[in-house]
């Protein structure tokens, strides 16, 4: 059914109501973490969504004081996983233990049975046991032994990959990187931000501890508006034209991107182009969707989908680069 | 005396006419022979063996005739055989002659005779009759090359220059001429040429007068009257970025509204009329992507804000300077 102008107006209201949260989220957030205000929001975005996030930044960047935190302010269960090359699926999903008491196997569930989970240097463990948390990702199940469990939501898993240690790890297939909605790329702090970063360090008593500020349930509801706002055919023509751009270049006059882009973005991109924007929508406190929207998500959604050749990388052309073209070229609604 | 002449002209028909059948036979046998163009050669130097069968055209036509010439192996004794040519058969009168050439050398010093060669003849006298002739042997002399021992050795010569000859580079020549010849047509080509006309430059439309024309355009076309309110806007901000594209250089259509009106900041002119267009901008993006319905003075006051816009942005004209004449007696 087609959107009139009053349900538009209506649902308008209802967002800027309902997402009110995102404010008391922030502020809430705000008390332990400095600065980082990028991530938290992509990781709001990623719970709204229901879309996971990858982290690439240097350690010590709070990324598991972020996630920490996130869950403590929506009173959600939370697990941490350090990925290692001797890690194990069943260290991740859980496996059967033989009860002797009982003369019987019974369930150990992994520490994936959580509502948000830090997925450690994701890169370090092989590939089988990044498929088995990737798979959990997709079907937001888990099968061992002959039972199946659902895993609880909200489920978000922010996975870190470090991008300066590369000897001794496993590359994430693009298959899989696919499969996360966001890919943010993190950086340092601001002088004036580490300035807070060692004062609140040196003054551990000092630091307020995290309250719930909103149950799990809500963000339920938050993520059924998400899927109300309304985006305007224009819009979806834009991304459209975006992802587009990615696979077929010359056809937005970009012919010199053609011989540096391996492959463009799937139509996964397209997907999770249009959820992250209306996530983005609703955070800004908007029943609709803008291209500003678009254009703000667009760098974390697709830079993870564009492949490059290795011209591009000799000529130390990177995926961003990429998508600046694209954006610059690519006409807005 | 008279009768004595006759007798002996009659004598003389007579035996001319006995040996008329013989000189008929003669030429009807059947010969073989072998020759060589040369009996004497220097060692390793090639000689010609010609070998020649002749045979009367009525024993050749005969169904069952068939010649078979020998087999020479290419070792022989002394000899070597280089080539063999294939069999070539002429007719002269009524003969019929099949001839092969043989190429032969010897590197054997001294005289020796080339053996006599078989020729197998089928069916010349009969269905069934076999004869076998034989050519003669021939004695060829092998020598070697004679040294005079009583002068110096002398060093083996350097390689010997050819001659010059002009023919041996007529095709680079030629090509040289060729390319010569086309540069030269080319040339008298773009030189006679006639020139073409400069295109009449039409009178050029400023971004500014494209800008009003298209506001006025719009106006006629009164669509947000129809209720086609999406369009009116798209239309009113797309004349709008083309204007600002065009006119100052900032690639409009390819930013969002707030990306806009960031970039005319270093655009003083425009960047005092960004509250206008920031209100526009606004109005426009949510008719354009929340379906808003604003009311008709809206609509008016967007108008009238774009036109305003244009206005305060408008390029000064240049005045048109005047030619100077060339005063009289100067």
């Amino acid at each position: 059914m087609e959107n009139t102008s009053s349900d538009i107006r209506q649902l308008n209201e209802k967002i800027h109501q309902a997402s009110a949260f995102v404010d008391l989220l922030n502020m809430e957030l705000g008390k332990v973490i400095v600065g980082q205000r990028y991530m938290v929001e992509r990781l709001l975005i990623g719970l709204l969504a229901q879309g996971h996030v990858l982290l690439e930044g240097v350690p010590g960047l709070a990324k598991t004081l972020s996630i920490k935190s996130l869950s403590s302010a929506i009173n959600a269960k939370f697990s941490r996983i350090q990925f290692t090359p001797d890690l194990l699926p069943a260290d991740v999903v859980g496996t059967m233990i033989y009860n002797q008491q009982k003369n019987e196997f019974v369930v150990r569930k992994g520490p994936i049975f959580a509502n948000f989970i830090l997925a450690d240097e994701i890169n370090r463990a092989p590939a089988k046991v990044q498929s088995a948390l990737l798979e959990a990702m997709q079907e937001r199940q888990i099968t061992i032994g002959d039972n199946t469990f659902k895993l609880d939501d909200p489920f978000l898993v922010l996975a870190t990959q470090n991008p300066i240690e590369q000897e001794g790890t496993y590359t994430l297939p693009e298959a899989q990187v696919d499969r996360f909605m966001l890919k943010v790329v993190i950086g340092y702090p601001t002088k004036e931000e580490e300035r807070h970063i060692i004062r609140q360090n040196l003054n551990p008593e000092a630091a307020t501890p995290i309250r719930a500020v909103i149950q799990p349930a809500d963000i339920m509801d938050a993520r059924k508006l998400v899927r109300e706002v309304y985006m305007d055919e224009k819009i979806e023509k834009y991304i459209i034209d975006i992802v587009f751009a990615t696979r077929n270049p010359e056809e937005y006059k970009l012919q010199k991107l053609k011989p540096l882009i391996s492959y463009g973005g799937s139509p996964r991109a397209s997907i999770n182009l249009a959820l992250a924007a209306k996530a983005y929508a609703f955070m800004k406190r908007r029943g609709y969707v803008i291209p500003e929207d678009v254009r703000n998500i667009c760098f974390d959604v697709m830079r993870h989908r564009v492949g490059l050749t290795y011209e591009a990388e000799a000529e130390n052309v990177t995926s961003e680069n990429i998508l600046s073209e694209i954006l610059n070229a690519v006409e807005v609604p | 005396m008279y009768k004595q002449q006759v007798i002996r002209r009659i004598l003389l028909s007579f035996f001319i006419g006995l040996l008329f059948p013989f000189g008929l036979l003669a030429q009807q046998t059947l010969e073989v022979t072998a020759k060589a163009d040369t009996s004497n050669i220097r060692i390793g130097e090639q000689v010609k063996l010609h070998l020649r069968a002749t045979v009367p055209a009525a024993v050749f036509n005969k169904p069952e005739f068939r010649l078979l010439f020998p087999t020479v192996p290419d070792s022989l004794e002394h000899f070597e055989v280089v080539n063999r040519s294939n069999l070539d058969t002429l007719t002269q009168q009524d003969l019929k002659v099949l001839q092969q050439t043989l190429t032969v050398t010897s590197f054997d010093s001294g005289r020796w005779e080339f053996p006599p060669l078989k020729f197998e003849v089928y069916g010349a006298n009969g269905a069934n009759s076999i004869d076998t002739l034989f050519s003669q042997p021939l004695g060829i002399d092998v020598n070697t090359v004679a040294v005079d021992t009583t002068k110096a050795f002398k060093p083996i010569k350097t390689v010997q220059a050819v001659p010059w000859n002009i023919w041996d580079y007529w095709l680079y020549i030629a090509i040289g001429a060729a390319v010569v010849l086309i540069v030269l047509g080319l040339l008298l080509y773009f030189r006679k040429r006639p020139e073409k006309k400069p295109a009449v430059k039409l009178p050029l439309v400023t971004p500014y007068e494209l800008a009003v024309q298209q506001l006025k355009s719009l106006k006629g076309e009164q669509l947000w009257q129809q209720g086609d309110i999406k369009q009116y806007y798209t239309r009113l901000t797309d004349i709008l970025r083309t204007y600002f594209e065009h006119q100052f250089g900032i690639a409009a259509l390819e930013q969002t509204s707030e990306e806009l009106l960031n970039n005319i900041k270093p655009v003083t002119k425009l960047n005092q009329q960004r509250d206008k267009l920031r209100a526009l901008l606004a109005i426009a993006d949510l008719a354009k992507f929340a379906k808003l319905q604003p009311t008709a003075d809206e609509h008016e006051d967007c108008m009238h804000k774009a036109e305003e816009i244009l206005e305060w942005t408008r390029p000064k004209e240049e005045p048109v300077v005047p030619e100077e004449k060339p005063q009289k007696g100067a």
